[in-house]
């Protein structure tokens, strides 16, 4: 079977039967060693990372972290400078066409055309996908209903809210059936009932078995719904996994947040030097710890504040999540 | 191909929808050379109003009068009888009339005899034109006094006796100088004023397309829809072509409106469809080229609109569309064959006036053609830096 794979399969319908036989999934992204300069700075190095139908792997990174240049670089957007990539088996050097026609882009920001009514957008988009004729109008009208859009099908793109301009956005990404779904930071500015509907969405194409490559900065949209996550850091891609594997690297760890007043800063420095505390990072008023038995710790924790001239209002406990994760790999807090 | 067409599709639907695309592509340039038309109506057939100051009683002076009324002069001069040179001095200042003749006492005794006569002409500064032409009328007069004098001359030197001279001089006014400049225009038809600039305005409009383009380029870059395009399966130069292809439908669009119109109402003559045709497709063309320059030069929205504008007026002055390009100096009328929009001009009021057939287009669509392959082609070239991942 290894031999009819290496010298006669051809197609990606061939590939997929021949890996089905062995028990063995092609993955529907493969991004092997992606390196992208922008001059003397590394925007994405050497990242490589997979994702499977049916999965979402999620980007978690702050702002700057690389997310986007990532993005930008699996849908044929930047050109990399070294690495491979692979959509649905079919390798981006040799058939950049065909491997476009496999990934949904959904970009940061609405990139719709306010002037054209909602259907007018998605005929537009439908047809640059090669949608035609009734294939075209029947698939309008299924993403319609998956994005709550089809009484305002015929209503211009600038008469919409903010929330529905996104769930368009994200419908549009979706009328060719793509093997990958693209989603960079979809729900940027969004109301919370628009961003649930969102996060629901993204879910249930999960479910169907659609591929999703997402990135975003808030750590409980990556928890709710990524099945695996990337963790990345000026460009660098460092940790990876399940939310549980992730979290179990810092099991015996607790986040503690404070808010706070005065010399935060004079604070943070003494905080470092704390027996049982591993990170400390400080946005504005708050303050976040990675801490060993967060519980034992928090009155030297409270004692130092004061002697720092920090004032405390407010103390949490937060259970290991992957902001924590976060701050003992980087030693900064995911909203900086 | 067929997704240059979706693109271009849609940007014509966007374009029909923003109202200042419509005023600029089809009411401006009929709103503009309807306004030209009736500016410079009076300018089709050249007349002039003269006043005449007759002193002399002689016979000379009646012929002069006479012949200001005569049948050659009719259509260009209306003659106006006015008692004394100073009130004629007066009424051309007041520009109650373009010019005016004093033929002064005892013109015909002394040209008769031999002594310097003179025709005074009266003009004003603000009326040149109708100066020089009644200066020409005095000149070609005084001209034909003088060839009378010299054949009358010539006969009594060869011998004619004296008892004739009467009759020699009256036969020598009945003759007229033999070469007279007789025109001969080239076409069949005098130009109107409507059929210069309906033309001149529909290619001036239809070269702003070249801003469109570009605007809508670097709206959809701005907006997030151009890497949309850039990560579907379409190779760059698709898009590209889409965009341009927009902008040929729209231009072609606009000057085929226009002609329509401005044939139908505003009386303008354009000549055969067919070479009418050949020209706004070949001047389209022009401005796809151009509209594909500015893509790939300007960087910014802000680039895209100098540097429209720019081309726009550049070529509208030196290719003829404000000022007929007749009435400049001879290196400009060279210049203006270096533009497209000039050679598009010189097609269509060839065609109006029947100087060409629209078989003998080839000269003026090649030329448009030419320019388009050459910019069109650094266009190209410089796409692969600006459109390629």
């Amino acid at each position: 079977m290894w031999e009819q794979c290496r010298s006669g399969l051809r197609t990606l319908s061939d590939v997929r039967a021949a890996c089905d036989d062995l028990g063995v999934t092609v993955p529907v992204l493969e991004c092997t060693a992606l390196t992208r300069r922008f001059g003397e700075r590394v925007a994405v190095d050497s990242v490589s990372l997979t994702v499977h139908a049916g999965e979402t792997y999620g980007l978690l990174g702050p702002n700057g972290a690389g997310k986007t240049t990532t993005i930008r670089l699996v849908c044929g957007l930047l050109r990399r400078d070294e690495g491979t990539i692979t959509v649905a088996g079919i390798p981006v050097d040799e058939n950049a066409l065909d491997a476009k026609a496999r990934i949904g882009f959904v970009p940061q920001d609405v990139a719709l055309y306010p002037d054209l009514t909602c259907r007018e957008n998605l005929e537009f988009i439908g047809r640059l996908y090669k949608l035609r004729g009734r294939k075209l109008g029947r698939r309008i009208d299924e993403v319609l209903a998956i994005i709550d859009l089809a009484d305002r099908r015929n209503d211009r793109v600038d008469s919409f809210s903010g929330g529905m301009k996104r769930r368009l956005n994200i419908g549009a990404g979706l009328l060719h059936h793509p093997a990958l779904l693209v989603l960079d930071e979809p729900t940027v500015g969004v109301d919370p009932q628009s961003r649930h509907a969102i996060l629901e969405s993204v879910q249930s194409l999960g479910r169907e078995g659609m591929a999703i490559l997402y990135t975003t900065h808030y750590m409980e949209e990556a928890e709710r719904v990524c099945d695996r996550v990337g963790i990345i850091d000026r460009g660098r891609l460092i940790a990876e996994g399940t939310r549980r594997e992730l979290v179990s690297r810092i099991e015996e760890h607790d986040r503690i947040e404070l808010t706070a007043s005065g010399d935060l800063v004079r604070f943070e420095r003494a905080a470092r030097e704390i027996d049982g505390v591993d990170g400390v990072s400080v946005q504005g008023a708050e303050v976040h710890l990675l801490a060993r038995d967060a519980r034992r710790v928090l009155p030297t924790v409270l004692e130092v504040a004061e002697h720092s001239g920090a004032r405390v209002r407010s103390v949490e406990v937060v259970e290991p999540d992957l902001e924590a994760v976060f701050l003992h790999l980087t030693g900064t807090a995911l909203r900086e | 191909m067929r997704a240059a067409v979706v693109i271009a599709t849609k940007d014509l639907r966007q374009r029909l929808r923003d109202r200042s695309a419509l005023t600029i592509g089809l009411i401006a340039p009929l709103a503009v050379a309807a306004l030209m038309s009736f500016a410079f109506r009076n300018a089709d057939t050249f007349h002039m109003n003269v006043g005449v100051v007759v002193q002399d009683r002689g016979e000379l002076a009646s012929a002069f009068r006479a012949g200001l009324s005569g049948p050659e002069l009719r259509d260009l001069v209306s003659v106006h009888v006015v008692a004394d040179p100073r009130t004629a001095a007066k009424q051309v200042r007041d520009r109650t009339l373009d010019a005016a003749f004093v033929v002064p006492v005892d013109f015909t005794r002394r040209t008769l005899a031999g002594l310097p006569a003179e025709i005074q002409v009266l003009s004003s500064t603000n009326a040149r034109i109708a100066g020089q032409v009644a200066s020409a009328i005095a000149s070609s007069f005084a001209a034909q006094v003088n060839a009378d004098r010299l054949s009358v001359a010539t006969a009594m030197a060869a011998g004619s006796p004296s008892a004739r001279l009467d009759a020699l001089e009256s036969a020598a006014t009945q003759l007229r100088i033999p070469e007279q400049a007789v025109n001969h225009p080239t076409g069949a038809k005098q130009l109107k004023t409507i059929s210069y600039y309906a033309p001149a305005m529909a290619i001036f409009f239809a070269l702003f397309s070249v801003g469109f383009a570009g605007r809508s380029f670097f709206a959809e870059r701005r907006e997030g829809t151009l890497d949309r395009m850039a990560a579907a399966p379409l190779r760059p130069s698709t898009i590209l072509i889409g965009k341009v292809l927009s902008v040929f439908v729209y231009s072609l669009a606009s000057m085929l409106t226009v002609v329509g119109i401005s044939g139908l109402f505003f009386g303008a003559d354009w000549g055969g469809p067919t070479g009418v045709v050949a020209l706004c497709v070949a001047m389209s063309l022009a401005i796809v080229a151009l509209s594909a320059l500015v893509i790939v030069f300007a960087r910014t929205e802000q680039q895209v609109q100098a540097l429209g504008s720019i081309i726009v007026f550049t070529l509208a002055v030196l290719g003829g569309n404000f000022i007929t390009v007749s009435a400049e100096p001879a290196l400009m009328r060279h210049v203006a064959l270096l533009t497209p929009n000039g050679w598009a001009l010189r097609g269509f009021l060839d065609l109006a006036t029947g100087a060409r057939s629209a078989g003998n287009l080839v000269q003026p669509v090649v030329s448009m053609l030419i320019f388009a392959v050459i910019v069109g082609g650094i266009a190209i070239v410089r796409s692969r830096r600006v459109l390629s991942p």
